[in-house]
């Protein structure tokens, strides 16, 4: 099932939390939903689930939510770890959930044992951990095998085993056909895990577009070179209409080529080679720079 | 629609709190319905429907109200109104659910408390309820027909729904409406006095007062009785306008 998010809007009192963002979220990938903190991801999940009132359509294989039956085939979501009574039990809050995809006790069992909740399917869930809310919101999310599954900041308060596991279902649950959308603040996760991202920032589309493509958007790839002979090196590159910087006193940074072509340089020109490595700028670093001027709330006061 | 019902009839079901205020209700009822029965020292001292009025005296109308209150007072204070409506993104048809699993829980509550009283005062001694006796209510009115006291209890519970929906807040549906039926009325009503009844237009319009009034005699379509529902049905209808226009 296709998501097509069509001009966004929102507004809170005189705060423009959402502006005009229209993105796909497309099946059979996972696509990562990012933003710095207050840049409205939340506001922007609940307007397309409309639990908001602001102006813009969410279509979902062009239709509205309102359209879909069952609604929970169509579309799952854990939007906080918290959402349950802390005196029902897990397995009744599941009951209650599963209501109008009429899921049967068994299905409820299994979903409790694929999250690791099974011993304490009796509990009442306030005294959980956060990580236990975690697991109990994403097995409610994934009951009736959604088609479309929004989560957000799932991997909060996850052991890093838990975390694991998570990045594993969530890539085998959209290779199975699914869409999966998920906001995240841990973005060296998000990098092992989006297939897609949608980067928003003072509540504006700031990117949408596959992974690969947004790590190569910013400063791209750099190549690094150590060598006893960088001068002569930066001099052989100069003349190849290469721009090469040192990064220190022994490294020489460069960029927009490949690696292969550095070492071809070198290796005409008889220079000894002590490191030859291709730098990708990581997610983190793309997120900064893109998002640094639409940064809401930072640290050392607002903007 | 019955989906959304189940889902509303296992929330309702699924958590203590439903169960202990029922159970704390007929509690409350056989202690305040039949215990005066036992320590009677005249026979014929209370009738069978001055009997099953007990079913409404301010403390069981309390913990009833608890339920009322709790139908969104739950979602609200943790957060799984999202979850619901998510799930029933129609949000008509999670307020008619809602109002139907009410009604119902509410009725069968009553009923369940009259056959409790009913039950219970079997064992009185011979002779104290009768069907020819003046009795006694724990309102200054004489006994009401019996489908008056359901309709006050279910309108009662739906004022305590309604705040509770307009406010977002648990506590203010059970505070309001227990405040408005036992102190504010009657404060409102001596402050009119001293006001040489300049606030008559205030106060011959209370809900409280009023549904007093119609359950002491008169019949259905009675200016009284119209007056409580109007309170009613204006709750009801702001409560449903907010919960669907505002951000859940």
């Amino acid at each position: 099932m296709r998501v097509e998010v069509n001009n966004l809007d929102k507004h809170f009192g005189k705060t423009h939390a959402v502006r005009d963002l229209s993105f796909s979220v497309e099946p059979g990938r996972v696509t990562g939903f990012l933003g710095p903190n207050g840049s409205g991801k939340s506001s922007t999940m609940r307007l397309m689930l409309d639990l908001d009132s602001g102006s813009g359509e969410t279509l979902y294989d062009g239709k509205p939510l309102t359209a879909l039956h069952p609604v929970t085939r169509a579309v799952g979501a854990h939007l906080d770890a918290k959402f349950f009574h802390p005196k029902r039990t897990a397995f009744a809050h599941l009951r209650m959930l599963g209501a109008e995809a009429r899921i049967s006790k068994a299905r409820i069992n299994e979903v409790l044992e694929l999250v690791g909740l099974e011993s304490v399917a009796k509990k009442r869930p306030g005294g959980f951990s956060l990580g236990m809310g975690q697991r109990l919101g994403l097995a409610g999310a994934i009951l009736a095998q959604p088609k479309v599954l929004f989560l957000d900041e799932p991997a909060n308060g996850l052991d890093p085993q838990s975390i694991q596991w998570l990045r594993d279902f969530l890539k085998n649950y959209a290779a199975s056909g699914n869409a999966v959308f998920v906001s995240s603040h841990l973005l060296s996760e998000m990098q092992l895990l989006a297939d897609d991202v949608v980067v928003i920032a003072a509540g504006q589309l700031i990117a949408a577009e596959s992974m690969q493509q947004f790590l190569t958007r910013a400063q791209g790839t750099n190549v690094v070179v150590r060598s006893p002979e960088l001068n002569r090196l930066r001099d052989f590159l100069g003349n190849d209409g290469i721009e090469a910087k040192f990064e220190g006193l022994n490294t020489l940074l460069i960029s927009g080529v490949t690696s292969d072509l550095v070492g071809e340089i070198a290796f005409k020109n008889n220079i000894q080679i002590s490191e030859l490595t291709l730098r990708s700028a990581s997610l983190e670093d793309v997120f900064l720079e893109l998002t640094e001027s639409g940064q809401e709330f930072r640290v050392g006061g607002t903007k | 629609m019955i989906s959304a019902l189940v889902f509303e009839w296992r929330r309702l079901w699924s958590i203590r709190s439903t169960w202990i205020m029922l159970i704390s209700y007929l509690g409350s009822i056989g202690f305040f319905g039949v215990f005066p029965l036992f320590s009677a020292r005249e026979p014929g001292m209370q009738s069978w429907i001055g009997l099953y009025n007990t079913s409404y005296n301010f403390f069981s109308l309390v913990l009833l109200s608890v339920i009322g209150a709790q139908v969104f007072g739950h979602e609200y204070r943790y957060g799984t109104i999202r979850l619901t409506l998510t799930e029933f993104p129609k949000r008509e048809i999670v307020m008619i659910a809602k109002s139907l699993v009410l009604l119902f829980f509410v009725t069968f509550s009553v009923l369940l408390s009259w056959g409790l009283l009913g039950f219970l005062a079997q064992f009185a001694p011979e002779g104290t309820v009768t069907s020819t006796a003046e009795g006694f209510t724990f309102s200054p009115n004489p006994p009401a027909d019996l489908w008056k006291v359901l309709l006050f209890i279910v309108g009662y519970l739906f004022i305590a729904m309604s705040v509770v929906t307009i406010t977002r807040n648990l506590a203010l549906g059970i505070v309001i409406p227990l405040l408005m039926s036992t102190i504010l009325e009657s404060l409102l009503g001596i402050l009119n006095q001293f006001a040489k009844q300049k606030f008559d237009w205030i106060t011959t319009r209370l809900p409280f007062d009023n549904a007093n009034d119609w359950l002491g005699d008169g019949g259905l379509y009675q200016t009284p009785g119209l007056t409580f529902a109007a309170w009613v049905v204006g709750l009801y209808l702001i409560a449903s306008v907010m919960f669907f226009k505002r951000d859940a």
